[in-house]
C-alpha cells in the first residue's frame, strides 16, 4: 500500500529525484558545526511563530474594547490556548536570540564577504523586520505593558529632525496610541511584515543554496583560483551529504530550540509577561516603570544615557546602517580568517561587550 | 569603492544630526512625550492640585493634597472633583457652582456627601447607633470620625481598635463586633491575595472579582449597621458565598499546575529527543 502511494507521488512530482538533489547529493562541508544550523533554526522558529500566530488569530479581536478580553479568553477558556499563546510569546524572544547569535557567528567567521554581501544584507533586514514585528505584536493584547511600550517606542522616531514627527504620527495614526494604532499595528504584525519577511527568507535561502554554505577559512581554505569578478560556488566536493550528517545537526538544534521554549514555559511561564501585561491598557494610568523588551534595552539605555536624544537616535541609525552594509565597509581584499585580523575581532567583541553592558544597565536602571 | 561613498554619507548624517540637536528638539520631545496629556493623566493636570500645591497656598492646604495622594481614593483614580465637584480641567472655572463645585461639606452634610458614592453603606449607617446619634445631635460619629477625610485608607478590621472606639464609648461592644467579623474578614483577605496572585500569573479572575466585590461591598455595608447579632447571623451566609469563589480560585490554581505538568512533559520529551538525535549525529560522524 505504502509502495503504491509512494509510486503515485513519484510519478507526479519525482519525489526521489527531489530528495536526492536536496538532501543526499547536496553536499555540506565536513567542518559544518551546530552553529552553522542557526539559520535553519531561525527559519523553523519563524514557522512556529506563524503557526501559533494563526491559532491565536482565530480568537483575537483587534479592537481596543475587546482585544484584552479576547486574549484573556483564548489563554484561559480555549482548550490549550495558553500553550499556543506562551509558545508565541516565548518564541518571539527566542527567535531574536537565535538570529543575533547567527549574525555574530557569521560576523566572526567573516562569512559576509564576497559573494555573500546580499545574503548578509537580507539577513540584517530580516532582523530589523523581526524586531519591528515584535514591536507591533506587543500592542496587540492591549495590556498596560504593550500600550505604554508602544507609547514610548512610537515617540522615539520623533527625535529625528524633519521626518521624525511624520514617522511617529504614522506609527500611531494620530497624536496618541488609540484604536487606529491597534488596527495599524495589527495589519503590520499579521500581514505586511510576515509577507516581507517570507520574501526575504526566500531570497536568503536561495542565495545560501546558490553560493553554498560558508564555513571557516580554516576548515575550507579560500580558493585562490577564482577571480573576484567571477561567480564562484562552494560546492564542498569533499563534504558530506546533507542527509543524514548535517540534517541531524539541524534536527538536534531544532529539538534544543523546543526544549528551551518548554523549559522556560515550565519554570518561568511569565518571564516575558510582566505583571502589567495582565492588566488592560489604561491611558490614564502610567505604570511605575516602562521598560522595553530585553533586546531593546541596549538602544533604550543608550538614548537615556546620552543627554541629547537626537544624538542618541542618530547613533542608533548610523549603527544600523553600518551593520546593514557592513560587507561594503570591510576591506575587499582582507582575508577571512578572523584570528589574523585582530582589529576586526576587537571591534566585534567591543560592540558585543557594549551591547551586553547597556542591556544589563538598562535592566537595573 | 562603495565604502568611500557610504562612510562620508554616514559622517555627514552624524554631523548634521548633532547640529540639528541644538535646534530645540529636546523641547519638542518634552512637549510631545513628557508633558503630553496621556503621559501625565494621573491627575497632575488637575487645576485643584496645581493650585493647592502652589506657593500661594498655606501649609494646611498642601497637607490636604499630600494626604489625598497617599489615600485609597488616589490609588483608585478618585480625584478631588469626584467628591467636591467643579471643573479640574479649567483653572478659571474650576470652583464655580455653575460647574458643579460643591466645596467642603458642613459637618451635618458629611454622610450625604460620602453617601453619593457609598450608597448602601449610607443606608446602614443611618439606621445604626452611630447614625441615629449623628442625626439626633448633629455631632455624633460620621464617616470622617473613623475613616478620616483625605487620608482615607482601604477599609479593614484594623479600623476597629480600642484607641479609636474609646474616644466615644467603651471598647467592649466594638470588640464583640470585631470577633463576629473575623472569619469572613480573614476569608476576604485570603481571596483578595489569591486573586491578585492569579492575576499576576495570567489567569483571568474577572468573574471571581465581580462576585468578590459584590460580597465585599454587602459585607462592608452590613458592618456599618454595627449590629453584632445581624453580623453573626449573616456571616455564615457570606462565608458560604465566599467558599464558592474560593473553590473557583482553587480550580484556577489546579489549572496552573496542569499547565506546568504539560510544559514539563513537553520539555522532557524534547530534551529526550535532542539526546537521541545528538547521539545519532555523533554515530554518523564516526562512520
Amino acid at each position: 500500500m505504502w509502495g503504491k502511494i509512494k509510486h503515485w507521488i513519484e510519478v507526479r512530482i519525482g519525489l526521489e529525484e527531489l530528495t536526492d538533489r536536496h538532501l543526499r547529493s547536496y553536499k555540506t562541508p565536513k567542518g559544518a558545526s551546530f552553529l552553522n544550523t542557526l539559520g535553519f533554526v531561525a527559519l523553523i522558529a519563524f514557522i512556529v511563530q506563524v503557526i501559533t500566530g494563526i491559532m491565536l488569530l482565530l480568537y483575537y479581536v483587534p479592537h481596543p474594547d475587546h482585544a484584552f478580553q479576547s486574549v484573556q479568553t483564548m489563554t484561559n477558556e480555549i482548550p490549550y490556548g495558553w500553550l499556543f499563546r506562551l509558545i508565541h510569546n516565548i518564541g518571539s524572544n527566542i527567535i531574536i536570540g537565535v538570529i543575533i547569535i547567527h549574525m555574530v557567528h557569521v560576523f566572526l567567521r567573516v562569512s559576509y564577504k564576497r559573494p555573500r554581501e546580499v545574503t548578509w544584507i537580507s539577513g540584517c533586514l530580516m532582523l530589523f523586520l523581526v524586531l519591528l514585528t515584535s514591536i507591533t505584536g506587543q500592542l496587540l493584547p492591549w495590556h498596560q505593558t504593550g500600550f505604554w511600550q508602544t507609547t514610548v517606542t512610537s515617540t522615539i522616531p520623533a527625535f529625528l529632525p524633519i521626518i521624525g514627527e511624520g514617522i511617529s504620527s504614522y506609527m500611531r495614526g494620530g497624536e496618541f496610541v488609540t484604536g487606529i494604532t491597534l488596527s495599524r499595528y495589527f495589519s503590520f504584525h499579521v500581514v505586511i511584515l510576515p509577507v516581507i519577511i517570507s520574501g526575504l527568507i526566500g531570497l536568503h535561502v536561495l542565495l545560501v543554496r546558490r553560493q553554498g554554505i560558508s564555513t571557516s577559512a580554516i576548515v575550507e581554505p579560500e580558493s585562490s583560483k577564482t577571480s573576484h569578478e567571477d561567480f564562484y560556488r562552494e560546492a564542498h566536493l569533499k563534504g558530506q551529504p546533507c542527509f543524514p550528517h548535517f540534517s541531524l545537526k539541524r534536527l538536534f538544534m531544532v529539538m534544543l530550540y523546543f526544549s528551551i521554549i518548554f523549559f522556560i514555559m515550565t519554570f518561568w511561564p511569565n518571564l516575558f509577561l510582566p505583571p502589567e501585561s495582565n492588566m488592560p491598557a489604561n491611558p490614564l494610568m502610567t505604570p511605575e516603570t516602562i521598560r522595553p523588551a530585553w533586546y531593546f534595552l541596549a538602544p533604550y539605555q543608550l538614548i537615556k544615557t546620552i543627554p541629547n536624544d537626537l544624538l542618541g537616535i542618530s547613533l542608533l541609525v548610523i549603527f544600523s546602517v553600518v551593520l546593514l552594509f557592513w560587507p561594503f565597509f570591510d576591506a575587499k581584499e582582507a582575508e577571512r580568517n578572523i584570528s589574523r585580523r585582530p582589529m576586526l575581532l576587537s571591534l566585534g567583541l567591543i560592540v558585543l561587550a557594549l551591547w551586553a553592558i547597556l542591556t544589563i544597565w538598562g535592566m537595573y536602571s | 569603492m562603495m565604502r568611500y561613498v557610504i562612510i562620508p554619507v554616514v559622517v555627514l548624517i552624524a554631523i548634521v544630526s548633532a547640529g540639528l540637536s541644538q535646534a530645540g528638539y529636546r523641547e519638542t520631545f518634552e512637549r510631545e512625550f513628557m508633558l503630553s496629556p496621556w503621559s501625565i493623566a494621573k491627575g497632575e493636570t488637575s487645576a485643584c492640585i496645581q493650585c493647592h500645591t502652589s506657593d500661594n497656598m498655606g501649609p494646611e492646604m498642601h497637607e490636604v493634597t499630600r494626604q489625598w495622594k497617599e489615600s485609597w481614593h488616589a490609588k483608585n483614580n478618585i480625584s478631588c472633583h469626584d467628591c467636591h465637584g467643579g471643573a479640574p480641567e479649567d483653572a478659571s472655572m474650576s470652583m464655580m457652582h455653575q460647574r458643579g463645585f460643591k466645596g467642603s461639606p458642613k459637618d451635618v452634610d458629611i454622610p450625604e456627601f460620602c453617601g453619593t458614592c457609598h450608597i448602601a453603606i449610607l443606608d446602614n449607617y443611618l439606621k445604626s447607633g452611630h447614625g441615629e446619634t449623628f442625626i439626633a445631635t448633629a455631632e455624633g460619629p460620621s464617616c470622617v470620625t473613623c475613616h478620616g477625610s483625605h487620608n482615607i485608607q482601604q477599609a479593614s478590621m484594623d479600623i476597629i481598635n480600642e484607641q479609636l472606639c474609646s474616644q466615644c464609648h467603651t471598647y467592649e461592644r466594638a470588640k464583640e463586633m470585631k470577633q463576629a467579623l473575623f472569619m469572613v474578614e480573614s476569608k476576604l483577605n485570603t481571596i483578595d491575595k489569591d486573586m491578585k496572585r492569579l492575576k499576576l500569573l495570567g489567569i483571568a479572575t474577572e468573574r471571581q472579582e465581580k462576585a468578590f466585590f459584590r460580597n465585599h461591598a454587602e459585607f462592608r455595608a452590613l458592618f456599618h449597621s454595627i449590629d453584632v447579632d445581624a453580623v453573626r447571623i449573616k456571616s455564615s451566609d457570606y462565608a458560604q458565598k465566599l467558599e464558592i469563589i474560593e473553590s473557583e480560585i482553587n480550580d484556577s490554581f489546579n489549572k496552573l499546575a496542569m499547565r506546568r505538568n504539560v510544559s514539563a512533559y513537553l520539555f522532557l520529551l524534547f530534551i529526550g529527543l535532542s539526546i537521541v538525535v545528538f547521539l545519532l549525529s555523533k554515530s554518523y560522524e564516526q562512520q
